[in-house]
This record gives C-alpha cells, structure tokens and sequence, in this order.
C-alpha cells in the first residue's frame, strides 16, 4: 500500500529537490542551456548586493504579513469561536468562501479597485478628495495588503480551531478569580490559542515569502521579492543556476519552519490515532 | 480545609458570571462591528468585479449599463475556451490519480509504525508546507531535465504530486478515528482482508474520499503557479492565460472570466460539502476545518 504512493512522492518531489541543488552548482552555456559542475560562486551571487534587499525585503513583507494576519484574524476567530452560538459553521464559512476564489482573480480585484484608473480613484475623484488621483499601486502596502487578503484564511482556521476547542468557563473562572481582562487573556485565552497562533503564523509565512503574484500585480520592481526574481531566472533571464541557487537558500531559509509544521502535524495524528 | 469554602462559593460565581453576559460584558460590540467590516473588506472586491463584468463599457469607474457583452467575447474565443477544457482537464485527471494514490498511502500510514513508514509520513507532509514556486521550479527542472517537452501531461504529473498529501491527510484523519474492532469483527466473522475494506471500512470512509477528491479538483484547477512553470505553447490552463492578459493591463473580459471562476469555486465547494453529508449518514465531517476530524 506503501508503494505507489510513496515512489511517486520520492520520483517527483524529493528527486527534483535534488536535481534543483545540481543545477544551483552549475552555470550557463553560451545558448542559456543549464550545464552541471561546481560553481559554488552561484550562491555568493544571492548574496550580492544587488539581490540581497531583495531577499531581506521578502522577509519583511512576509513577517509584517504575518503580523497583519494575527491582528485581523485573531479577533475574528475569537468572535466565532465564543459568540457564534449555533451561527458558528456557518460564520466560519462565511469568512473562508472569499479565500475559496482563485488567488489571481482576487489579487486582480485589488488591481481594479487600486490601479490608476479603478475604482478607489474613480470614487476619489467623483468627491473631489483628490483632483489628480492617488498612487496606491506599486507600494509596499498595495503588495502586502494583497498578502494579507491572499493568506489570511490559513491563519484564521487553526486559530479558530485551537479556541473553538477552548472551555469558556475557564475565562469566567479567571474573572471570578479576581483577573482583569489582561490577565485573563495572558493566563488563559492566550495559552490556550498559542498552538494555534504557532500553526497559523507557519501557514501563513511560508507561502508568503514565496509569493510572486502579489508583488507582480499590486507592486513593481521596487517591491519585486524572492518569488519575483526566482520566475525571472527562470522564464525570463534563463539563468537556471542562479534561479536554483535563490531557491536553495529560500528553502534552507524556511527548513525551520517546515519541519516545525512537520512536527506539530505528526504529534497531532499521532494523538489522533492513539 | 479550604474546600468547602470554595464549594459555597461556586454558585455565587456562576451567579455573578451569568449577570455579566446578561449584561453584555462579554459581548464587546466593537467586536461584532469589526466582524462585520471584515466581512465586507473579504466580500466587496470580489462584488466589484462580479458586477463591472456586466457593465457595458470598459470603465471600472462607472457602471454605465447592464451588457453580457464581456461574456460573449469569452465564450466566442477560441483560445479561452480551450484553456477553459484544459483546466478542467487537469483537474479531472489529477483528482482521479491523485486520490487513489493518496487513499492508498493513508491506509498504508495510518497505523504503520514502522521506519519506512514514518520516513514516507515526513515525506508526505513536506508538499503541503512547500512554497508553491519551489514546486513549481522542481517540476520545471525535473522534465527538463529528463528531456519531457512541457504540455498539458507535464502539468498533470506536478499537480497530482502535490495534491497526495492533501488526500492522505484527510482520509487518514477519518481512518483513525474508526473504530478497529469492527474490521476485526469482520475477519472474524470469515470475511477475507479485501471484503472488510470493501464492505466495512469504504462505507466508512467515502465521505472523506469523495471530501478530498473534490478539494483537489479546486485546487489543481484553480492552481496557477504549478501550472505556470510546466505549461506547454498550447492550451494553457485558464489561470495562466488570466495571468498573461492581467499582465497586459485590466480588462474588462477579466472581470467575466474572474467571476465565472468565482462560480464554479463555489459551486465545487457546496459539492464539496454536500456530498458527503448525503452519502455518510453518520460520517460528517467538516471539510474545510479538516483538524477538527477527531
């Protein structure tokens, strides 16, 4: 039973990974064919001082992203998890449909909404606010906005299922136990959603660092990230090496927080099934 | 000592707790009002484009008039159509292989304990935390490698590989939580190892399946990255065609394709959540909150 599966998984997924670190170690030939060899100078070249802000700048949107993500979603997993009463599947549902529609259709609604001639500007204007419009596109706030409406289901479902699983008595015990609200949330509530929090923050990094659609559509080549460069080495530049070196380093980058996720997902079947 | 103090007091407690909620103490209404903003921020972009895709002119800024025109010129574009067909394609195909093979690999992990078992449990997860452009490079890679021309078939093959793990971890979640004893009950009762899977655990474990099957058309049909880096010249999967006429600037056959999408998102998701209420009478199961299975 093991068999079908698991090859495929080793042909198709762990083999390629390997191909990837080959192919990061060699360099181009004259007509942009990938040669293999030892050509560790790839990987000085990610950290080169016309890449590396790139880099730090993948980082940073995907942290303030998560940041985001946390504020936004904490109290709307914490609003269905305590009052959703008999409501609660379905306000869950209500919240997770709009993320159920292709990424790209909804990064595309921003463009709409945000571009020079969308509708934000249309309405600006119509009211006189601004007579020669507002630039909101290609910004950092554009892109990670559409980070943050792109990912902010995978924070809101562990959050909720972590406090959904909660007992609210134990939040009147902490009040009839003389704790103040800030106490209460830090002793009780807070305990209680942190695996939730820790799943949630993985979810919701992890693809943001590797995003390239936001920053493509809502930013410019000011706010190209990892992502961004990654496609243009390989679609656009044919710089296979280099593209497989930054995807080297991202995956190593991110190593921790899989096998975090890794972890956390084993224990819990692991539970599950004992 | 002290218990019986703490007893006398309990009802006092739940007396004063129960004054707070009457109160509304408990029920911030600045709660309730961001909820409410929330769901108009989530909602209202996708309500624009669904309604600028039946203006009748290209204006984003003013909704001039009702017109199907943008849809019209979808449905009589050769190209759209056939990328429409491709996608659906792929996402047929991938839910077909990629839930047989993510069935079988969560009978098999389910409760082996074994060294090769647990190293393929690792194996299995990785997918599903792995940025999608890292997979999409490592397919891309990997047929050229091998020298595969890109096509409709190559995407295929990327899609399915990281659609097993979606299966795996939702079947094996409504597989540990069956009861053994009946399988047991079954072989003993003389019914060989294939009739007890047949006749007593599928029964069990069709809502999952069929949960899970439905997911990952969604998902492959809707992926654009994985797409994106094997794609063939022709036909391309509706997402990356999206995609290239998004990057020629916004137009309005966008916002009809965009909400046609929208569409049959939702709709495979109601199936999604219908169908196994219909086929397991017992087995439901929320599919979008797959950690709640036990």
């Amino acid at each position: 039973m093991l068999a079908p599966a698991g090859v495929w998984l080793l042909l198709l997924f762990a083999v390629p990974m390997g191909i990837v670190v080959l192919v990061s170690l060699g360099r181009t030939d004259p007509i942009f064919e990938a040669v293999y060899g030892w050509h560790p100078g790839n990987y000085a070249d990610v950290f080169d001082p016309l890449f590396a802000p790139v880099l730090l700048r993948s980082v940073t949107y995907a942290l303030a992203t998560v940041a985001l993500c946390l504020l936004i979603g904490y109290p709307i997993a914490y609003y269905i998890a305590r009052f959703g009463g008999r409501w609660k599947t379905l306000l869950i549902a209500a919240v997770v449909l709009p993320f159920l529609v292709n990424y790209l259709v909804r990064t595309y609604a921003w463009v709409a909404i945000l571009s020079d001639e969308g509708l934000a500007n249309g309405i600006l204007q119509d009211v006189g606010l601004a007579e020669n419009g507002v630039r909101f596109i290609n910004t950092s706030w554009a892109v990670i906005g559409g980070l943050v409406y792109g990912y902010l289901a995978f924070m809101i479902l562990p959050l909720y299922a972590a406090l959904d699983r909660m007992d609210p008595a134990l939040i009147e015990a902490g009040k009839d136990l003389y704790g103040n609200r800030w106490q209460t949330f830090w002793h009780v509530t807070w305990p209680a959603a942190f695996q939730g929090v820790v799943a949630g923050c993985v979810l919701v990094f992890l693809p943001a660092v590797g995003d390239f659609i936001s920053a493509q559509l809502l930013g410019g080549p000011d706010t190209y990230m990892v992502g961004n460069l990654i496609q243009q080495q390989f679609l656009e530049a044919q710089n296979w090496p280099f593209g497989a070196a930054l995807t080297i380093v991202m995956m190593g980058f991110l190593l921790i927080w899989m096998l975090l996720y890794v972890r956390s997902a084993t224990r819990a079947s692991r539970e599950a099934s004992a | 000592m002290s218990a019986p103090g703490w007893a006398a007091r309990l009802p006092l407690a739940r007396r004063r707790a129960e004054r707070r909620r009457r109160r509304g103490f408990d029920r911030p209404r600045f709660l309730l009002a961001f909820f409410l903003l929330f769901v108009v921020w989530t909602f209202a972009p996708l309500l624009v484009v669904a309604l600028f895709s039946f203006n009748s002119t290209p204006s984003l800024q003013n909704f001039e008039g009702f017109s199907l025109q943008w849809y019209d010129e979808f449905f009589s574009s050769v190209t759209l159509r056939e990328s429409l067909v491709a996608s659906i394609e792929i996402g047929f195909v991938t839910m077909i292989v990629g839930t047989v093979l993510g069935t079988t690999l969560a009978f098999a992990l389910v409760r082996a304990r074994s060294r090769v078992a647990q190293a393929s449990n690792v194996l299995m997860l990785i997918p599903l935390v792995t940025p999608e452009i890292v997979a999409g490079v490592s397919a891309l890679v990997l047929f050229t490698q091998i020298g595969m021309d890109l096509s409709l078939l190559t995407i295929m093959i990327a899609e399915i590989t990281f659609s097993i793990s979606f299966v795996t971890v939702i079947v094996r979640a409504r597989l540990a939580t069956m009861n053994r004893e009946v399988e047991e009950a079954a072989l003993d009762l003389g019914a060989t190892r294939i009739q007890t899977v047949r006749l007593v655990v599928l029964p069990a474990l069709w809502p999952a399946i069929i949960a899970s099957a439905l997911l990952i058309f969604a998902l492959s049909f809707d992926d654009f990255v994985i797409a994106f880096f094997t794609t063939g010249e022709s036909p391309t999967p509706l997402p990356v065609q999206i995609y290239s006429s998004i990057r020629f600037g916004v137009r309005p056959t966008i916002n009809a394709i965009g909400t046609l999408m929208l569409v049959i998102s939702f709709l495979i998701v109601a199936l999604a959540v219908a169908l196994p209420r219909l086929l397991g009478r017992r087995g439901e199961q929320n599919v979008l909150i797959g950690g709640e299975a036990g």
